[in-house]
């Protein structure tokens, strides 16, 4: 896992460096579970409990993220599921992408050490191939 | 001050056309020097950002609590043409209608004073926080009363007092709502969620009136020096959210086919009049309604503690007022001699009508409308009135609270949640959160001092001071 927080006012900024896209689509998960539910979501005895698949597609590779991002969001507030695990699996050039995410139920007791997201924006978005692989910044709206 | 910004006057700035390539008006912003310390170029490149949006009418404006936000800066105000112009949920952002509300009650300080057990019954009868469920088993019915009906929907379920509406902007709803655009993903977030607080900066307090600068005012608003009174802030929930996320994805689609270019993609936006501009617009009243719905739902919960343990008669707690921060309205403004409805958003800015304006309550039409501004915890809030100056410069908007000055990153490492508490606790101040981060984000030293932000608007004549309230009491999420 790779990402940090970097300054910003009012919200979330997070960069995430991996060696693909799919991992960095499978750090900004982890990046997001942890900013909504704290930095030690894990219950080893529950962890990967429950699974959802999500299909999502975009314009770019900076709307597909934006789109899963905001999926994931979704589907954990819904459910009440903390993800603590993704695989993700990008098509770049046709912009879609198929994610098994696996979780524990919601427990108030161990998870409400973060804040809530309102959403993945597109300002400040960004995402970059170098000789290191992938490196990209989004920010959260909290 | 930046490189090219030019001051106007001691408390306007300009921000000329050229800053950023393709701005049709300038920029203007109210600050002072102190506060101009801590202006990030971030923001001043955002507002400019707003400038080159199609129709945008005289300038791309920002209150003196302007912070870098995403698409519009947060305290950033922009109004357009009704045909030439753009609707964004840039401009509005993922929390539409977040808002302030204030209900007095007839206690004074003394009744409060150390009384923790207020609080906590308080933090039991609001659900706060990441997960929080509502305790109301809604339904889709329900879901789409509050959606249709706002704050009106509330009351009539007996949530409330009928005197509370004409006490909110809009009397608590938006005609225009349109429910056919808001998507399955958002009703289903936003039904568990109805009477939730929410988190980050959230809160309810308890205050207490501290001064009064303008004694007329505050007796035709209701409030009195030592008066206990409880301040709501919160907006539309995981709907709302999910209603931005919707839209912002439709209109990207509508900005490329209205050949429309932007600097940021979270400008996404349509004209007003076309279909994608008008479907956002009404699930966006949609969600505005919802919010007002929901503080209202938290103002019953609020009345009922306050009636269980102090005994207050639940008629004895009226709401001063209710505002929005987070909208776009359709609202008639004078632009070139002309008045006309135009599409004024407000992002991270309350509107601020003055004397003689008919959208607000009948019986505070001489006076302006109330102007609520929280602070951060443990700073005070203040009561305003609104102006002609607002509707002359403005467009009848000015700041909304204090400002962020410092990230919560940064606010995590330096600021220990548990000292800020002691803190406040030892000056008579008790907070309940739901973990030592949710106090640390939101310390009184990560904002600017709201003092100095209401200076600013009450001093270029935006609004006018009439209270301030000091908090006694916090619940946040």
């Amino acid at each position: 896992m790779s990402f940090e927080e970097l300054p910003h006012t009012a919200d979330v900024r997070i960069r995430a460096r991996a060696a693909t896209l799919d991992g960095i689509f499978a750090d900004l998960t982890n990046a997001l579970m942890q900013v909504m539910y704290g930095k030690e979501p894990h219950s080893p005895g529950l962890k990967g409990a429950l699974t959802r698949e999500i299909d999502a597609s975009g314009d770019d590779t900076g709307s597909l993220l934006r789109n899963f991002l905001s999926d994931v969001l979704f589907v954990s507030e819904v459910d009440r599921i903390v993800f603590t695990g993704a695989t993700v699996q990008v098509l770049e050039k046709e912009h879609t992408l198929h994610a098994v995410l696996s979780g524990e139920p919601f427990d108030p007791a161990r998870h409400a050490g973060g804040t809530e997201v309102k959403g993945i924006s597109f300002s400040g978005l960004r995402i970059e191939q170098d000789t290191n692989g992938y490196i990209a910044e989004i920010v959260f709206d909290v | 001050m930046l490189a090219g910004i030019q001051k106007k006057s001691d408390l306007e700035w300009e921000v000329p056309v050229g800053f950023v390539p393709g701005m049709r008006v300038p920029g203007r912003f109210y600050l002072s020097d102190s506060l101009a310390a801590t202006l990030e170029e971030g923001a001043i490149r955002q507002l400019a950002n707003v400038a080159t949006l199609p129709g945008i009418l005289r300038n791309s404006l920002a209150m003196p609590d302007i912070h870098w936000g995403y698409g519009f800066p947060i305290g950033g105000v922009a109004a357009f043409d009704m045909t030439e112009g753009v609707i964004s949920p840039g401009g509005v952002g993922f929390d539409i209608n977040c808002g302030v509300r204030l209900l007095a009650t007839p206690l004074g300080y003394k009744d409060v004073a150390g009384r923790r057990d207020l609080v906590d019954a308080l933090y039991q009868a609001v659900p706060t926080g990441v997960g929080a469920k509502s305790s109301l088993r809604m339904d889709a019915r329900a879901l789409d009363g509050m959606m249709t009906k706002g704050a009106r929907y509330a009351v009539e379920s007996g949530f409330g007092l009928p005197g509370d509406l004409t006490r909110c902007e809009e009397n608590g709803f938006m005609k225009a709502a349109d429910t056919k655009p808001v998507s399955a993903k958002a009703r289903q977030r936003g039904v568990p969620q109805g009477g939730t607080l929410g988190s980050g900066n959230h809160f309810l307090e308890v205050q207490v009136v501290r001064e009064i600068y303008d004694p007329a005012a505050a007796q035709a608003f209701g409030i009195a020096e030592g008066q206990v009174c409880c301040m709501i802030h919160c907006g539309s929930r995981g709907l709302g959210h999910q209603v931005c996320t919707d839209h912002i994805a439709i209109l990207e689609g509508a900005t490329k086919r209205y050949n429309i270019k932007l600097p940021d993609r979270q400008l996404a936006c349509a004209p007003v009049s076309s279909p994608e501009g008008k479907a956002y617009f009404g699930a966006m009243a949609a969600s505005a309604n919802y919010a007002w719905a929901n503080r209202q739902l938290i103002t019953h919960a609020a009345r009922e503690v306050f009636r269980k343990i102090f005994s207050v008669p639940y008629e004895e707690m009226p709401l001063i007022y209710d505002v929005a921060h987070n909208v776009a309205k359709i609202e008639e403004h004078e632009d070139g001699g002309r008045k006309g409805p135009v599409c004024v958003h407000r992002k991270g800015a309350t509107r601020a009508f003055g004397p003689g304006c008919r959208d607000i309550p009948p019986e505070l039409a001489g006076i302006g409308q109330p102007v609520i501004i929280p602070g951060s915890m443990g700073t005070p809030s203040f009561v305003l009135k609104g102006t002609q100056g607002a509707m002359e410069k403005t467009f009848g908007s000015t700041c909304h609270g204090s400002g962020r000055v410092m990230s919560r990153s940064q606010a995590k490492k330096k600021i220990s949640g548990k000292e800020v508490a002691a803190g406040l606790a030892r000056q008579g101040i008790y907070v309940r959160a739901p973990n030592e981060a949710a106090i640390s984000d939101e310390a009184p030293d990560v904002y600017k001092p709201s003092t100095e932000v209401v200076r600013v608007v009450h001093e270029a004549g935006l609004s006018r001071l009439v209270a301030r309230l000091e908090p006694v009491g916090v619940i946040k999420g």
